[in-house]
């Protein structure tokens, strides 16, 4: 909050589409900004875990005597020893699947065992590595398709939550790998299919990725006389202070939930991770208990799916898309975490933002003996759109027709229906492809290089479906002085959504945003929120702030009519609650809370007419050079257009745009998680496991957001974290393909898979 | 990590006197950019380290001896060398690949000495230095012996010093000033241990190659001088930056057939042999160029 603007600066100004600078910028860059690592508290004990060195096996002993007689250590905790507060530590969104500490048997290498509690983090951290533990082997299972049909089971029957009733009927399945299988059927594929002029068919892979935000997962628990606090820096404090409540059957006010700023979470930080641990350890100790988790640990925790998808399209002769096949396998790891939502929410999108009159897809998540995979930036939309853009740009050059016409004439328009039957709705599908290609000069002459530097460029376009249905709350409190406070549970980690959400605040008010203060989140006081993830808060939150505030200035305005006055904004309000309590006193609460609209898919077609309140829209243009003699590839320029509806922000709008486009293309280019044949995660480390560094960033790099409102959306806008990630992969393969005549079905494009498929090219196949 | 013993000697004797020979759990740190990695993984567990920064005075300068050769202190920083006018003077090759070698952090406290001491095959020093022809210094309890710096790294982090034995410089001969060139050539982020380094040094006269070292690291276990392209380079002529093809085809050919490559993380030794085929010839070109 800026409180050099004066109150009435900007009365009636626009608040809404104006630059204002993020809020906590000054804080953060200035070291002043509150993360839950550095939070101290009195008395606190800290725990290190001991984690499973085996991928799948049974527990037939752990031996914690050596750990226990290290000078210093406070106790040593086993997943037994959770069962005397928690009978039932299981946790999960979507499965109850996921022991707080293994018991019976450990599914994945990197899996925590048991803990260790010190004062000293380092005594802990020493003492952890003296248990031992004698374990049973059983075989294990890594690969997604393998695992598909595999009899190694990696859990023995299936546990949906409650959460979600389109999993109930998983309940009590037994011998399966398959988490959840959503299916979609429209049209006669098999008559499509057969009265093609063309049929094209590919399998493409991705890799396991881990999301690396800087600041690892943390969480302090606090126990009290008879509740517990928890600071975490999660993206979903609701979420983590409903389900500690239920894993100890506590009503959800003894349980205390907040946040301060978050080093990044890219979805690694929603639902609860290591939270549930700390809590238990905290009620067992009856002591303040932190975990940090090191940046190498954080492997162990969460990841990206890594996904096979097979694909086949049905083309006429005129070079359409009559009928499409997807067959998607997601590797889930060995729990489910928020998979299953994953597999079914992305899945349905798997044909790409096409007319498809008849299609097909199976879409299934799978356990297998790997760390857990779920949520991050893409929701499993940048795997999709690597394949069907691939897949796409395939055809289109195969056809001898212009990758740019050939989706222009396929691409969905506003009032078309989706595969999954609901009809589009602001979605400015042409217009990103007339905007990247605008840029690019698509239509001028393109230098191609000479000699061993060769040229090419290519596109590539997705679209993305926010998650339905979810509910935002959120709480305007005007005090007496006129000001105001939101209270809300989106969490900035970033994507500077306090300073999008002052901007509607103030918008409503007729108040400068500068002057909006917005509180972090705290269970206790702001109220409840889904989460921040999948781009859902500028638009569910967005929506629940509008009508906070819109209610709040109902009442000030009733409130200064009561006093004579006209409402004008800050000084006017101070006046009228002088006028009405004789003094500076009161306040005036604004609530609003919204629902997103959603109808459940048929079960028997996985259709839906009302699949999603709001559809995100990316693409990528690329223009880059390979060397032919080594496969390395040097990006020109990267032109990433999106549709956000009206931005309330347009320079966030941009950075979101380019910061989600410079992550993906850390996940195109060099990062992969390589698993040994036993499962063994080899390079759990930033200096083995590469992201991007500032001299891997395109030499030119140009954002755009088209001009689009969505007219359903808080002020026209809509979410946009993730949507500049979706076109980058596939646009990068489809300009190499452009540049040297060959195609990788395979991320990261590395230099040695380049140079291999040049190689082959030529019938020379490097030796392996 | 658990406590360990931290000495902080002034003078070498002393250093000298607080290493010991039969421990594996007592060492030397300079910058400690490796070994703390190493430590943070559990992979080392000290029991004592004796840390050389007191001895910057003595072992941290950059300077020219009696006969011009350029010596550089042991733990002389990398910083210090990017920044050295008679670095840049005598061996502009150092100059121009510090920038690319590690980041600035750890540029201003890793060490001379610590870069070789450590043998990972996955630096570029050392191979820059073996193609300088350059000579490590190394004290010990028995006094003072000095190494080519290939002799010194005698395999995949294995070296030729004993435990109680600390190298106090390197000394690159004035002689060996030739038109040097070293390329990093990364296969992950640009930011990255290279897959593949490769050193050139040509003693020229009018045209003409009198002498060649040639040397590749990091695709190999420690850095490899390549004896068949140093032959086929030895007399060859040259106008501009352009060698005959021939002479650049037999460079190639011996750098491909004489080293044994490793597989790893980087790279397949079939891509790395690739790779080095490719970037003998650039690194020569850019050695011509001067």
């Amino acid at each position: 909050m800026d409180t050099k603007v004066s109150p009435d600066q900007v009365i009636d100004a626009q608040q809404v589409g104006r630059s204002v600078p993020r809020m906590e910028g000054a804080a953060k860059v200035t070291g002043r900004a509150e993360y839950i690592h550095n939070l101290r508290l009195p008395g606190v004990l800290h725990g290190k875990v001991f984690r499973s060195r085996i991928a799948h096996g049974r527990i037939l002993s752990i031996d914690t005597s050596a750990a226990r007689a290290v000078a210093g250590v406070h106790s040593v905790v086993t997943g037994e020893d959770i069962r005397r507060i928690i009978p039932e530590p299981y946790y999960g969104p979507a499965f109850h699947d996921q022991p707080i500490l293994a018991l019976d048997k450990v599914r994945y290498v990197g899996e925590p065992v048991a803990a260790v509690l010190a004062a000293d983090p380092h005594v802990a951290e020493y003492a952890a590595g003296l248990i031992t533990a004698e374990y049973e082997e059983l075989p294990a299972v890594f690969n997604e398709v393998e695992a598909a049909t595999s009899s190694i089971c990696v859990h023995d029957e299936l546990k949906p939550a409650i959460t979600f009733p389109d999993l109930k009927h998983l309940k009590g399945k037994r011998n399966t790998n398959v988490a959840l299988d959503y299916k979609l059927r429209r049209g006669d594929v098999s008559a499509a299919f057969a009265s093609a002029a063309h049929v094209f068919e590919h399998e493409f892979h991705t890799q396991h990725i881990m999301h690396t935000p800087f600041e690892p997962f943390v969480a302090l628990a606090e126990p009290l006389d008879d509740s517990v606090t928890i600071h975490s820096s999660s993206q979903m404090p609701a979420y983590v202070r409903l389900e500690i409540a239920r894993l100890l059957g506590w009503p959800e006010n003894k349980v205390r939930a907040r946040t301060a700023y978050l080093g990044g979470g890219f979805g690694a930080k929603v639902y609860v991770k290591i939270e549930p641990l700390v809590v238990a350890l905290a009620l067992l100790a009856r002591r303040p208990v932190k975990m940090s988790l090191t940046m190498e640990e954080q492997f162990y925790v969460i990841g990206k799916h890594a996904t096979t998808f097979r694909i086949k399209s049905a083309i006429t002769a005129d070079g359409r898309i009559a009928a499409r096949k997807c067959e998607v396998f997601w590797n889930g790891g060995a729990y489910a975490d928020i998979g299953p939502r994953v597999s079914q929410k992305s899945g349905f999108t798997s044909t790409g933002p096409y007319q498809i009159e008849c299609a097909e897809i199976d879409s299934a998540e799978i356990y297998t003996n790997l760390p857990p995979a779920g949520a991050f930036r893409g929701f499993g939309i940048p795997q999709l759109v690597w394949a069907y853009e691939s897949h796409t740009d395939i055809i289109a050059r195969a056809l001898k027709i212009d990758p740019l016409e050939f989706r222009r004439r396929n691409i969905l328009h506003d009032g078309q229906e989706h595969p999954t039957g609901t009809v589009m709705r602001d979605a400015e599908f042409d217009e990103v492809l007339v905007r990247i290609a605008a840029r690019m000069g698509w239509d001028a002459p393109f230098d191609r290089g000479t000699g061993t530097k060769r040229r090419g460029r290519g596109i590539a376009i997705g679209v993305k479906a926010s998650i339905a249905p979810t509910t935002s709350f959120a709480l305007v409190n005007v005090s007496a002085d006129g000001s105001a406070v939101l209270f809300c549970n989106t969490i900035d980690m970033g994507q500077a959504s306090n300073t999008a959400n002052a901007q509607l605040v103030a918008e409503v008010l007729g108040i400068p945003a500068e002057r909006v203060k917005v509180t972090q989140a705290d269970t206790d006081v702001t109220p409840f929120d889904m989460g921040t993830l999948g781009s859902r808060s500028m638009f569910h939150m967005g929506h629940a702030v509008r009508l906070a505030a819109e209610h709040a200035r109902t009442q000030l305005e009733a409130l200064c009519a009561e006093g004579g006055l006209t409402y004008t904004g800050e000084q006017s309000v101070a006046q009228a609650f002088r006028k009405k309590f004789g003094m500076q006193a009161g306040n005036i609460f604004g609530v609003g809370h919204y629902t997103s609209r959603y109808q459940p898919a048929d079960p028997a077609t996985g259709m839906s007419k009302e699949v999603t309140p709001f559809w995100m829209i990316g693409g990528t243009g690329i223009e880059l050079e390979v060397d032919t003699e080594t496969g390395h590839v040097t990006i020109l320029r990267m032109v990433n257009v999106v549709d956000a509806g009206r931005a309330i922000n347009p320079r966030v709008v941009e950075t979101q745009i380019s910061g989600a486009a410079l992550m993906q293309l850390g996940q195109t280019m060099t990062e992969e998680m390589v698993f040994s044949s036993a499962g063994e995660l080899t390079n759990p480390s930033l200096a083995y496991y590469k992201i991007p560094g500032i001299h891997d960033m395109p030499a030119t790099i140009e954002n755009e957001a088209v001009e689009a409102e969505t007219r359903n959306g808080p002020f026209g806008s809509k979410g946009v974290g993730e949507s500049g990630t979706f076109g980058v992969s596939p646009a990068i393969a489809n300009a190499i393909d452009d540049a040297v005549g060959v195609r990788l079905y395979s991320l990261p494009l590395t230099p040695e898979s380049i140079y291999r498929a040049i190689c082959a090219a030529r019938g020379e196949p490097l030796e392996d | 990590m658990i406590p360990f013993e931290l000495l902080e000697p002034r003078t070498l004797p002393e250093a000298l006197g607080m290493l010991a020979d039969d421990d594996t759990a007592v060492r030397p740190i300079g910058g400690g950019t490796a070994l703390m990695l190493m430590m943070k993984a559990s992979v080392f567990v000290p029991r004592r380290l004796v840390s050389l920064r007191g001895l910057g005075e003595a072992l941290g300068r950059i300077e020219l001896d009696a006969e011009g050769a350029l010596c550089l202190g042991g733990t002389a920083t990398l910083a210090a060398l990017e920044a050295s006018d008679l670095v840049r003077a005598h061996a502009p090759v150092i100059t121009r690949a510090l920038p690319h070698l590690s980041n600035v952090r750890v540029r201003h406290v890793a060490t001379v000495g610590g870069a070789l001491a450590h043998a990972d095959p996955h630096m570029d020093l050392p191979t820059i230095l073996a193609a300088l022809d350059a000579r490590v210094r190394i004290a010990g309890p028995a006094g003072h012996r000095t190494l080519p710096v290939d002799e010194l790294i005698t395999g995949y982090y294995e070296t030729a010093l004993a435990r109680n034995e600390i190298i106090t410089g390197v000394t690159i001969p004035a002689a060996s000033a030739g038109k040097a060139a070293y390329i990093k050539c990364t296969t992950r982020a640009a930011d990255d241990w290279p897959a593949l380094g490769v050193a050139v040094n040509l003693a020229c006269s009018a045209g003409r190659i009198d002498a060649a070292r040639v040397v590749i690291g990091a695709a190999t276990d420690k850095p490899t001088r390549v004896s068949g392209a140093e032959a086929a380079l030895r007399g060859a002529t040259f106008s501009g930056s352009t060698l005959d093809h021939a002479v650049t085809e037999a460079v190639r050919d011996a750098v491909a057939r004489e080293v044994a490559y490793t597989s790893d993380a980087q790279g397949s030794a079939a891509y790395k042999r690739q790779l080095a085929r490719v970037h003998i010839v650039r690194t020569l070109t850019a050695a011509l160029e001067g």
